[in-house]
């Protein structure tokens, strides 16, 4: 006898999760056994209302309140920011700046990856892995402080450029790191093709097909893991990107493994980038001098942020303050694909299939799994989730 | 006049042929791409099936803007880095639109969010549950809506709690 669907699956709500976080979301499944069957996804449990705020500021401002909607990609938001008004104001930033402000999001880029790379070990038991990226990526975020003063929010970009130069000494230090990490990423690149371990956990898990990706516009490294040629980079050129040669890496697996090696390979593209633009940095004055008040208009930025497509739009009226300022972040445009990749399967496989967007809520610490049915409810935690994960992979 | 900028011609007037020039309000190449189209209300899902088709698939986001008497909702439309900016502009007492997440679901979470924080009905859309604001947040009090300063909202918010 068949049961009806009601009696036969259960509903498991995750998250919301820890406030500190960005974005933090709660996903409630509908499982049948071990199979998830259904996600509806919950967010808004850290809407800090931004967009209301920056009507509210000046342009200056809201520059540095910007710079806080992310605490890992805050480069990529100031960045963003920064073009859009740059643009609202008909200037140009000069050569310099454009140069500066290349390197510094590509060193954001591999910071970010090297972050990605470490979690995403963690997700499958995998902490040695973890251990290692995350000593490497203080390399990164050593350089990063060396040339912005700041480790996370770097208050160097500026509308009309960057606020400081990169000095002798810094280009020679980053030189040196960049050796340092294109060194280590090519060790992790030669280990993750063979490490059976990772191979099995990731492999054939969290499937979305190219259709899927695009029709539901999906952005960055998950859209090029599903073999998707897109990279605003080289769409839609920023920054010095025009000027500097690099790849837009597919790969055409659709499931996590291929997102940790798009991530692999883009960290040496990135390091590639920051070669490039040290050697060919020009000469000449790293900002020009920007009005306080913003003329009537309507401009759009991007920017291909760690995460994929980051978006600001600002209409201008005029004022020393933005009439409207709406941001889209990459998380927000593949919360539906990470649906629709979590369907079909395994409950065990939900934290590295959620990591593998690399959210911006990799540690979701409440996780409660309710009994639909009988009306039963078990509080879990992130931790207990991901050794439950562990184990039920250890047993097979 | 370059390739690009023949381009972009062409995609309007492709537009314009497909919907009624008279349903295309306002056109403006900003720069190389950058297109903002405001087109009736009534146009809205004929223009965004002739562009989907034109394959503008990717959408950005759902910018609303409050305009004062009205509600400005842009749709930023994707083809290869050529960003296309649909606008319609509905009334603030009569806030409805069609969806278009039957043409482009990936438009889902952003006609949620527009209707959460500017009260714009998406009709026909598959859950417009509240996606960003608290399940304790005041019915009726769209945050972006110009009329609530943040001392409105504060003092509303901490009503009802």
């Amino acid at each position: 006898m068949k049961l009806p669907e009601s009696e036969t699956t259960f509903q498991i709500p995750i998250g919301p999760q820890h406030p500190a976080l960005a974005e933090s979301e709660n996903f409630t499944f509908t499982v049948d056994g071990e199979t998830v069957v259904d996600v509806k996804a919950r967010l808004g449990y850290v809407h800090r209302g931004i967009e209301k705020a920056l009507e509210n500021g000046t342009y200056i401002q809201n520059l540095y309140l910007i710079e806080r909607i992310c605490g890992i990609c805050s480069h990529a938001h100031t960045l963003c920011y920064s073009q859009n008004i740059d643009e609202a104001l008909g200037i140009e930033a000069p050569p310099r700046a454009r140069f500066i402000r290349t390197i510094v999001a590509e060193l954001g880029r591999v910071h970010s990856h090297y972050l990605w790379l470490g979690l995403a070990g963690h997700e499958i038991g995998f902490d040695t892995l973890f251990m290692y990226t995350w000593r490497d990526r203080e390399v990164v975020m050593d350089l990063q402080e060396l040339i912005t003063g700041n480790r996370v929010n770097f208050a160097l970009f500026t509308i009309g450029g960057v606020r400081r130069d990169i000095t002798p000494y810094a280009i020679e230090q980053v030189r040196k790191g960049v050796k340092t990490l294109e060194e280590r990423i090519q060790y992790y690149k030669k280990m993750c093709a063979k490490e059976v371990t990772l191979l099995k956990r990731t492999v054939g898990v969290g499937v979305l097909k190219p259709s899927q990706a695009i029709n539901l516009c999906a952005v960055g490294p998950l859209l090029r893991a599903s073999g998707v040629k897109r990279d605003i980079r080289k769409d839609d050129p920023h920054a010095a990107y025009d000027e500097v040669p690099f790849n837009v890496i597919t790969y055409d697996g659709c499931d996590v493994a291929s997102r940790l090696f798009v991530r692999v390979d883009e960290v040496v593209e990135s390091l590639n980038i920051i070669r490039y633009a040290l050697e060919h940095l020009p000469d000449g004055p790293i900002r020009v001098k920007v009005p306080r008040r913003v003329p009537t208009h309507e401009t759009i930025s991007r920017v291909e942020a760690p995460r994929g497509e980051l978006f600001h739009y600002v209409k201008s009226n005029g004022t020393d303050k933005p009439e409207r300022y709406k941001v889209r972040t990459p998380t927000l445009a593949n919360i539906p694909s990470v649906c629709e990749m979590l369907k079909g399967g395994y409950v065990a496989d939900i934290p590295i299939t959620l990591a593998s967007i690399d959210p911006c809520f990799c540690c979701t610490d409440r996780v409660a799994i309710v009994d639909a049915v009988k009306g039963k409810k078990r509080v879990w935690t992130w931790e207990q989730l991901s050794r439950y994960s562990e184990k039920w992979h250890g047993r097979r | 006049m370059s390739p690009a900028q023949e381009n972009q011609v062409n995609i309007i007037e492709g537009l314009k042929e497909r919907i009624g020039g008279g349903n295309v309000l306002e056109t403006r190449i900003a720069r190389v791409r950058r297109i903002f189209l405001t087109v009736k209300v009534e146009a809205l899902k004929a223009a965004v099936n002739h562009l989907a088709a034109q394959g503008f698939k990717h959408i950005t986001t759902i910018s609303g803007i409050d305009l004062g008497d009205s509600i400005g909702v842009v749709y930023h439309l994707d083809r290869e880095g050529l960003q296309l900016s649909v606008k319609v502009v509905v009334p603030e007492n009569n806030p409805v639109l069609p969806t278009i997440t039957d043409i482009i679901p990936g438009a889902v979470l952003y006609e949620r969010e527009v209707h959460d924080l500017l009260g714009v009905v998406f009709e026909g859309h598959p859950d417009l549950s509240r996606l960003v604001l608290p399940e304790k947040w005041p019915d009726g009090l769209y945050p972006l809506r110009k009329k609530h300063s943040v001392e409105d909202i504060k003092r509303m918010v901490n009503e009802v709690a």
